[in-house]
C-alpha cells in the first residue's frame, strides 16, 4: 500500500510514476512528483519505480521567486 | 574581535509619527557628504501613484538625479524603502525591503528586493524610505534609532571589513542587550573593488544567537554603497511588533486573510515543495531534467552530476530549525549551514555559519561553472556574502570567463596563470578572493560581462563576435540562473526586463515549457504584460513573492488561469484593501504597478536607455552558438527548423543548420518585442505612448517633455 496525496493507494512490484499517472487521467498531469522525500520529474516517470509504502505527492511547480 | 571606535557628528532628534494605514508619513534623507539629515513629507500623489517600496524608491531617485548622473556621483542616491504591508508579522512574506539605485554595471536604475529586518524597522521608526546622496572619505555608520527617535552620524575606525563579522559587531553595539531590535546594512571589500556589490540585510536569529543575513544581490546596489564610504546603516526597533503596528484600516479583516494565507501554507508546503526544509533547492534536478540548468555557461540545460547539487545534498547539510527572513513567515526559507569550514580565504579553517544557499548560488556558483560539490558552493555563496558580492553576477561573469579560456580566447597569461577550466574549484574561489581585494584577473573578471568583453577583444584581441555570442549580459547585468534556448517567453522574460536579465520580473520558463501555459504569441505577450506588473506590485508593498506562487491551493490546477493562482491574488487584495483602507481589486493590482513600471520604463529612457535597441540579448540566450551545441541537440533543433520552420534541412552541414536556426530564432524574438510592446501600450521603438501615460496617471510635465524630445507625440 502507498499513499498518494494523503489517500491510500494499492501498490504493486515495478510500478512506476507514469502507471500511478494513467489511474488519475482525469486530472491534469504534475510536472513533478515527490516520493517521500525524491523528487520526480515528468521526463523520468516512466523509468522511475515506486517503492512500497511510499508517500507521494503531486507537486504543481507554478513557482518563480 | 578587533577594536573599534565610533565618533558621534551629527545627531538629528525627531518627533516618530505614528503609523497610519502603513504609512509613515515621510521619508529620511542622509547626505555624507554635508551630514545634512532630514525629513521629507510623504504626499497624496506618492501614495496613490507609487504606493510604496521600489514606487518610492523611483520617485526619490528621479528627484535626486538628471540624465547625466553616473552611478559614482555623490547625488546618485542609495534608496532604500519598505512599502504599506510590510512589517505585518503573521501573513507570509511581509518583510521585505527594496532598494534602488543608479547601477554601476547598467546605467540606468537597478532595484533589489530583499529580507532582514530593515525595512521595517526604518518604516516603524519613522520613514517609509530612506535616501542617503553624498561621497565621503570616512567611514560612516548612519544609525536610526526608532525607539529614541533620533538619527545619528558615526565616524567609525578599527570595524571589520567584511559582512560577516561587521553585522555581529555592530549588532552587538547598539543593541543595549536586545539584538533582536537591530538590522544592519552593509556590503563589503567585494562590493568596493568590483561593480557588482551587493547589499547584505540582517535579522538577530534568537534560536541559534547570532545575526544573520539576506543580500540585495543585483546590479551593484552595494557598489554604489561602499563608493558612498558608508561603512554600515543600522535601525533599532522594538522587536515586540503585532499587527497592531502597522495601524492597519481594519484590524479584523487584515488578521482573517493572513490566517488564511499562513495556514494554508502550514498544511499545503510539506506536501509540495517542503520550502520550509529546503528552500529553493528542489529547483536544481528539476531544472535539470528539464533541460533548465545552465551549466558550463549557459551551454547546455543539464548535467549527469547535477543531483550533488540537489535538494537531498542539502537537505542533509541546511541547520534543521525555523528559519523565516521575517518574523513569523511560513515560508521560512532563509536556510543556512552551521559549522562549515572554509579551505580558502580569511576564515580557512574556522567554523562559520552560512545563510544559503539557494538555487540562484548553486547554479550560478556550481553547474554554471561545471562545479558539482556542494561544499565548494557553500565556501562561494560564504565568501560572495562576507565581500558583498553577487553571487549570481559572480557566477556568471565567471562562468564566461572560464569558457574564453577553455576556447583559447584568453590563457593563462592574462589570468595570472590560472587555469580556469570549467570545473577547477580552487581557481573559481581564487579568483571570488582577487575579487574582494580588487586584484590580479580577478579585478577584470569583478568589472562584469560586458566590460570583460571589451577587456578581451580590444586589450587581449580576442574575437569581438563570438563574445557578444556567449557573454551572458543583457543591458549590462548578468543574467541570473536559467538556460532560455527553448523558452521564447523566458528569453522576453530576460530581454524585456526594465533591469536587466533577471528572474523576478518574469520567470515564465517552467509555465511556457513544461505547462505550456501560453502556446501562441497573443498568450506569451499577454503573459509578458500581466506578470512583470503583478510581480511588481510584491516589490512597492514590501512583500516576498514566495507566498502567492510557491505553495498554490489544492485546487488551483482546476481554476480558469492556474498560472496566476488568483485565489492569492485575490487575498493580496484583501490584504491591500484591509491595510490601507484603499478598497482595491486584483485588476487594481495590476494597474497600480503598471503606472510604476511604465515609469521605470520611462526613468531608462531618460538615462539614455529603455528603447528597442536596449532589449536585446547575446544569441546564447535564443539558441546553440557552436556547432558542438548544436549536435548535443541535434534531433531536437533538426526537427525544429524542418517542422516549425518549414527549413529543408536535407544536405546541410551542421554549420549551416546553426546559422538557419539563428535567424529564424531571432526574427521571432523580434516577433515578440513587437507584440510585447503593443500589449504594453508603448511604440515599436519599446517607448510608452503619451495615452499610455495619461492612462496611468504618470504623465508629469518632465515625462511629457521627455516623451516629446524622443518624438513620442501620441
Amino acid at each position: 500500500m502507498i499513499r498518494v496525496a494523503g489517500k491510500e493507494h494499492p501498490w504493486r512490484q515495478g510500478m512506476t510514476v507514469a502507471d500511478l499517472l494513467r489511474e488519475y487521467a482525469d486530472d491534469p498531469e504534475p510536472p513533478v512528483v515527490r516520493i517521500n522525500d525524491h523528487y520526480v520529474s515528468r521526463p523520468n516517470f516512466a523509468q522511475t519505480t515506486i517503492p512500497d509504502h511510499a508517500e507521494i505527492f503531486f507537486i504543481p511547480m507554478i513557482a518563480g521567486g | 574581535m578587533s577594536a573599534y571606535d565610533f565618533k558621534l557628528v551629527k545627531t538629528f532628534d525627531y518627533q516618530r509619527p505614528a503609523i497610519d494605514r502603513g504609512y509613515a508619513g515621510q521619508t529620511l534623507y542622509v547626505n555624507v557628504s554635508s551630514l545634512e539629515i532630514s525629513a521629507k513629507p510623504v504626499t497624496r500623489q506618492m501614495k496613490e501613484i507609487f504606493i510604496g517600496g521600489k514606487g518610492f524608491d523611483l520617485w526619490l531617485l528621479w528627484n535626486a538625479v538628471t540624465p547625466k548622473t553616473h552611478w559614482d556621483d555623490p547625488e546618485n542616491p542609495v534608496c532604500i524603502a519598505c512599502g504599506p504591508l510590510g512589517g505585518t508579522p503573521g501573513y507570509p512574506g511581509s518583510g521585505k525591503s527594496i532598494a534602488a539605485t543608479l547601477s554601476p554595471l547598467t546605467g540606468a536604475v537597478i532595484d533589489s528586493n530583499v529580507g532582514g529586518y530593515f525595512g521595517p524597522y526604518l518604516k516603524f521608526s519613522g520613514f517609509d524610505a530612506l535616501e542617503v546622496q553624498g561621497k565621503t572619505d570616512q567611514d560612516l555608520v548612519v544609525f536610526v534609532d526608532g525607539i529614541d527617535q533620533k538619527v545619528q552620524i558615526f565616524a567609525a575606525t578599527g570595524l571589520p571589513e567584511d559582512a560577516y563579522r561587521l553585522s555581529e559587531v555592530l549588532t552587538d553595539h547598539f543593541a543595549q542587550g536586545k539584538p533582536r531590535n537591530i538590522s544592519v546594512v552593509s556590503a563589503g571589500p567585494g562590493a568596493k573593488n568590483t561593480s557588482f556589490g551587493c547589499l547584505n540585510f540582517s535579522w538577530y536569529d534568537p534560536k541559534r544567537k547570532r545575526a544573520r543575513y539576506k543580500q540585495a544581490g543585483r546590479g551593484g546596489v552595494g557598489t554604489v554603497f561602499a563608493d558612498k564610504g558608508l561603512k554600515a546603516l543600522v535601525a533599532r526597533w522594538d522587536a515586540g511588533i503585532s499587527v497592531d503596528t502597522n495601524r492597519p484600516a481594519d484590524k479584523e479583516r487584515l488578521k482573517k486573510v493572513a490566517k488564511l494565507h499562513a495556514k494554508e501554507i502550514v498544511e499545503l508546503d510539506p506536501k509540495q515543495n517542503e520550502m520550509a526544509t529546503i528552500g529553493t533547492t528542489h529547483i536544481v534536478t528539476i531544472m535539470n531534467d528539464h533541460d533548465l540548468l545552465p551549466t558550463h555557461n549557459f551551454r547546455y540545460g543539464s548535467h549527469r552530476e547535477a543531483a550533488n547539487l540537489g535538494q537531498a545534498v542539502y537537505r542533509r547539510l541546511f541547520d534543521p530549525g525555523y528559519d523565516g527572513c521575517w518574523m513569523g513567515c511560513t515560508v521560512a526559507c532563509s536556510h543556512g549551514v552551521r559549522d562549515f569550514i572554509p579551505l580558502s580565504g580569511p576564515y580557512r579553517g574556522q567554523k562559520v555559519f552560512v545563510d544559503g544557499p539557494e538555487y540562484e548560488t548553486i547554479a550560478g556558483c556550481g553547474s554554471n561553472l561545471g562545479i558539482f560539490d556542494p561544499h565548494t558552493v557553500i565556501e562561494l555563496n560564504f565568501y560572495c556574502d562576507a565581500y558583498g558580492l553577487d553571487t549570481i553576477s559572480v557566477g556568471t561573469a565567471t562562468a564566461f570567463a572560464m569558457e574564453c579560456f577553455e576556447l583559447g580566447l584568453i590563457t593563462p597569461a592574462h589570468t595570472g596563470g590560472m587555469d580556469l577550466s570549467f570545473g577547477n574549484r580552487a581557481s573559481a574561489l581564487e579568483l571570488v578572493h582577487q575579487m574582494a581585494r580588487g586584484e590580479g584577473f580577478g579585478k577584470i573578471v569583478g568589472q562584469g560581462v560586458r566590460r570583460m568583453k571589451a577587456v578581451f577583444a580590444g586589450e587581449f584581441g580576442a574575437d569581438p563576435k563570438i563574445l557578444a555570442d556567449i557573454g551572458m549580459e543583457s543591458k549590462g547585468l548578468e543574467f541570473s540562473e536559467y538556460m532560455t534556448k527553448e523558452s521564447l517567453a523566458q528569453q522576453g522574460g530576460y530581454g524585456l526586463a526594465l533591469k536587466g536579465p533577471q528572474h523576478d520580473e518574469a520567470w515564465l520558463i517552467f509555465l511556457d515549457i513544461v505547462h505550456n501555459f501560453m502556446p501562441t504569441f497573443e498568450q506569451k505577450a499577454e503573459a509578458l504584460h500581466w506578470f512583470p506588473m503583478f510581480r511588481t506590485w510584491f516589490s512597492l508593498c514590501g512583500l516576498c513573492k514566495l507566498p502567492w506562487n510557491d505553495i498554490i491551493p489544492a485546487d488551483n490546477t482546476s481554476t480558469p488561469e492556474p498560472a496566476k493562482v488568483m485565489k492569492h491574488v485575490q487575498w493580496y487584495a484583501e490584504y491591500f484593501s484591509s491595510v490601507t483602507g484603499r478598497e482595491v481589486s486584483p485588476d487594481d493590482l495590476i494597474r497600480m504597478s503598471e503606472a510604476v513600471y511604465n515609469f521605470q520604463r520611462l526613468f531608462n529612457l531618460r538615462m539614455g536607455f529603455g528603447r528597442r535597441e536596449h532589449d536585446t540579448l547575446p544569441y546564447r540566450a535564443m539558441g546553440p552558438v557552436t556547432e558542438v551545441e548544436y549536435e548535443s541537440r541535434a534531433e531536437r533543433y533538426d526537427q525544429q527548423l524542418t517542422d516549425n520552420y518549414k527549413v529543408d534541412i536535407a544536405g546541410k552541414s551542421t554549420a549551416e543548420k546553426v546559422a538557419a536556426l539563428r535567424g529564424c530564432r531571432e526574427q521571432q524574438y523580434e516577433k515578440l518585442k513587437d507584440a510585447v510592446y503593443q500589449r504594453r501600450g508603448w511604440t515599436s521603438d519599446g517607448v510608452p505612448t503619451l495615452e499610455t501615460v495619461k492612462r496611468l496617471g504618470i504623465d508629469f510635465p518632465e515625462v511629457v517633455a521627455l516623451l516629446k524630445a524622443g518624438g513620442v507625440t501620441a
